[in-house]
């Protein structure tokens, strides 16, 4: 169980930092910097530059993503941005475009 | 609890501006501006640094800003906080820390605002005055070093370009003791001219 939730109604115009799990169901603007794990869960909209670990997204995330480990589109996401990370899987369903670098 | 679906957690920072629907549990750290329809739980770890609006706020870490609740605001006996207060009810326990202005609205006319001002216009004349001289002594005294530096520069230097127009006039004159007399500062460069001329 992740410590951090916003909520589907909580918009943040701003940044977030921290070294633990977030999961976000509402809305988050600006920039978010994790050493953990980043959820967008299908309420979830992100218009943010992601830095993190891991990245799963559900719902939908405007910005470029940075993951040292993995990212991954779930289907029924929508994706717009470049993901650089070592490992990136795409669902059958997921909405992506952007460039993709797994170097 | 589980209701309360927003929580930023202990090694998260926020900064910037939050607003919401829904309760705000609060452990880690806010920066900027929350503004929420219900409820802002602060608990022991958190730290907020923001002008909060919501409905309620119960605050049992730290507070630094000013807080507007259209409902209450409840400082613990954990909570500490600085800033001003403006709800309908407040409610502060044995143990909690504050400062800051509290206004529950119906005193309104009741409230002096003219003390605090007072006291703040006060010193600031006396840091103005002290201020002023300061600044205005050392500007005065620099033009006025560097006038008298260059005064002396630009004197010998139409004294050099007279002399040797002098010494041709005066052998014919035969008049020695003429010329002295006209330029004090010159007459050392004319003289030693004059011994050269003598020999050609």
């Amino acid at each position: 169980m992740a410590n951090t939730v916003i909520g589907s109604s909580i918009v943040i115009d701003g940044e977030i930092s921290g070294d633990e799990d977030l999961v976000i169901q509402g809305t988050v603007k600006g920039k978010i910097a994790l050493k953990q794990s980043l959820f967008v869960e299908g309420t979830g909209t992100v218009e943010a530059d992601i830095q993190t670990q891991n990245v799963e997204i559900a719902g939908a995330v405007t910005g470029n993503i940075t993951a040292t480990d993995k990212v991954e589109l779930k289907a029924n996401c929508r994706m717009v941005g470049d993901i650089k990370a070592p490992r990136i899987l795409i669902a059958d369903g997921a909405s992506f475009k952007g460039n993709v670098d797994m170097d | 609890m589980a209701d309360t679906s927003t929580i930023i957690g202990e090694t998260i920072l926020v900064n910037g501006n939050l607003s919401g629907d829904e309760d705000l549990l609060i452990l880690g750290k806010v920066e900027g501006s929350i503004s929420l329809t219900k409820t802002l739980h602060v608990q022991e770890s958190g730290v907020v640094k923001a002008n909060v609006q919501v409905k309620n706020a119960i605050i049992s870490g730290i507070v630094v800003g000013n807080i507007s609740a259209s409902d209450s605001v409840e400082i613990t006996e954990q909570g500490r906080m600085v800033g001003d207060i403006k709800a309908p009810r407040i409610i502060i326990v044995e143990g909690a820390s504050f400062r800051g202005h509290i206004d529950m609205g119906d005193l309104e006319a009741q409230r002096p605002s003219s003390p605090l001002p007072i006291r703040n216009e006060s010193p600031r004349p006396t840091l103005a005055r002290t201020a002023r001289p300061g600044l205005s002594a050392p500007s005065a005294f620099r033009p006025t070093t560097p006038a008298p530096a260059k005064a002396p520069a630009k004197g010998p230097e139409p004294t050099k370009a007279e002399a040797p127009k002098a010494p041709p006039p005066r052998p014919p004159a035969g008049k020695a003791p003429v010329a002295p007399p006209r330029p004090p500062p010159a007459v050392v460069t004319a003289g030693k001219k004059k011994v050269v001329v003598k020999k050609s």
